[in-house]
């Protein structure tokens, strides 16, 4: 299975995948990464705040833009990619392996997903 | 409705990204802005500026018309040289900024903001009772192409303009590709470059003769994304952003352009001289950013623990690797070369240092044989 037919998709252009422990990775889409063009700056928040649903939790820039990253559920953050913070081009090459921004842990309600896309839907939608 | 150049279908085929600029369907970039910026600075790039305005200004009193409307001294501008001036309200505030060129015995061209053209003309128009003068705007039929990099003279020369005898701030009409056209060596990068003024039949002739001979020296489309870091870096003023009605030439910095012994009467002269003499309230800074956060276009500025000021134009300077950014301040004494002031960026206040501008200087010399 890749990795696009496990992730889900917010209209925000976040997406989240389920580590089925428990914890989910959040990343930004691959296609939000192409509109922004290179990547420049990335801010994280600290392991252990919490966010709930549709909260800004971190910043993106591009060379055009400053962008605020919702969360696609609610959740702590656990763990934090610092290697993107220290070489945000990184997102530019790849948003998953090594371009994701935050793992966090999350006892969000199914009802919270209920307007997460699947990849091919969100494909659909933006393109 | 948006408008489009002669060349729009150029950069869809080239793949650029395209977006809304004053009006204007044009490629933000083709591949990146950090590539793009990059080529321009260590060899060559070309730019599609057509969107920008053109208007001719002649007759007996063009010289007198256009000494009434802007601070700079027309009246010292000779024969095919070009001058960098602002178009004053009666305030001092700036309706736009442009380039006055002489290309006649009584013959000026402008070359002027696209956001700004009708406004410059209403207001050219408002200025021109008692001038006998003809004002033609002809931003609908020319093209205009930049070249700009360190090998922007060897590529015009290849294609048979050898512009040694062309200094800085200059505009000759040469034939370039086998067509005469008006050349002018300026642009809005920080490097030697050139600007050409074609006819929209012969736009993208020019264009594709430009990107094949400039093969060589490894020349990119270079889009307005780039365009912008790169004008930063060079700290050069973009209206709308930098300059406005509400803005003073000698607030804005441009003081360096404001000659002090101008004679004749001009729009918002009283207060221009009143500034040069008694001082400003507020006043143009270039900062650098201590940390790797970013400044940005409204960012508010604060200086011990007090709101001074806002960013004007910020963001990345490839070059330096360091995030930079202009703003209006007060004028405070201690807000000097070397100050630190902080700036607000989401709800956290930065570190910033106050740098002299340009923030990276003209590397290369302008190529001539003076």
């Amino acid at each position: 299975m890749s990795i696009q037919e496990k992730i889900l998709c917010s209209k925000s252009h976040e997406y989240l995948l389920d580590n089925e422990d428990g914890t989910y990775t959040i990343g930004l889409t691959e296609y939000a990464v192409k509109q922004l063009g290179d990547i420049v700056f990335v801010e994280l928040p600290e392991v252990g705040a919490e966010f709930k649903k549709g909260e800004s939790f971190a910043a993106i820039e591009s060379v055009k833009a400053a962008s605020e990253i919702y969360m696609p559920i609610s959740g702590t953050i656990k763990e934090i990619n610092d290697a993107v913070v220290d070489n945000p081009e990184t997102l530019n090459e790849d948003v998953y392996e090594k371009g994701w921004l935050v793992k966090i842990e999350s006892k969000a309600p199914q009802s919270e997903f209920a307007d997460l896309l699947e990849y091919e839907d969100y494909k659909e939608e933006v393109e | 409705m948006t408008k489009e150049t002669f060349l729009h279908g150029k950069h869809v085929a080239l793949g650029a990204k395209m977006v809304d600029f004053a009006g204007w369907h044009m490629p933000v970039q083709y591949t990146s802005i950090i590539e793009e910026h990059k080529t321009v600075r260590e060899k060559v790039g070309l730019f599609d500026v057509s969107h920008m305005g053109e208007v001719f200004v002649f007759g007996k009193d063009a010289m007198e018309f256009l000494n009434h409307i802007v601070p700079q001294n027309i009246e010292k501008l000779v024969f095919e040289k070009a001058v960098y001036c602002q178009l004053p309200n009666k305030d001092g505030g700036l309706i736009d900024d442009l380039i006055i060129y002489k290309i006649g015995i009584q013959n000026y061209l402008i070359i002027c903001n696209a956001a700004r053209i009708d406004e410059d003309l209403n207001w050219m128009i408002r200025n021109k009772k008692g001038f006998d003068v003809t004002i033609e705007n002809e931003s609908n039929n020319y093209s205009l192409l930049a070249i700009q990099g360190p090998s922007a003279y060897d590529l015009v020369k290849k294609m048979g303009y050898d512009a040694k005898e062309q200094e800085s701030f200059t505009i000759k009409l040469a034939k370039v590709a086998g067509h005469k056209m008006l050349v002018s060596r300026t642009g809005y990068t920080g490097e030697d470059g050139f600007e050409l003024l074609v006819e929209n039949e012969i736009a993208e002739e020019i264009w594709d003769k430009i990107l094949s001979d400039g093969n060589e020296f490894g020349i990119k489309p270079i889009g307005l994304g780039a365009r912008d870091t790169l004008r930063l870096e060079a700290a050069l003023h973009l209206y709308g952003n930098d300059l406005d009605e509400n803005t003073t030439p000698i607030e804005a910095g441009l003081s360096w352009s404001v000659p002090k012994d101008k004679v004749a009467d001009y729009n918002g002269k009283n207060v221009i001289m009143n500034q040069i003499q008694n001082g400003v309230e507020k006043r143009l800074i270039g900062i650098k950013m201590v940390d790797k956060f970013i400044a940005r276009h409204g960012y508010e500025v604060y200086f011990n623990g007090e709101k001074v000021g806002t960013i004007t134009s910020g963001g990345i300077s490839p070059v330096l690797g360091s995030n930079i950014a202009l703003a209006y301040v007060k004028n405070i004494k201690e807000i000097c070369t070397g100050a630190t002031v902080q700036v607000m960026i989401r709800e956290k206040l930065h570190d910033a240092q106050v740098v002299k501008r340009p923030f990276v200087q003209k590397r290369n010399i302008v190529k001539t044989n003076k």
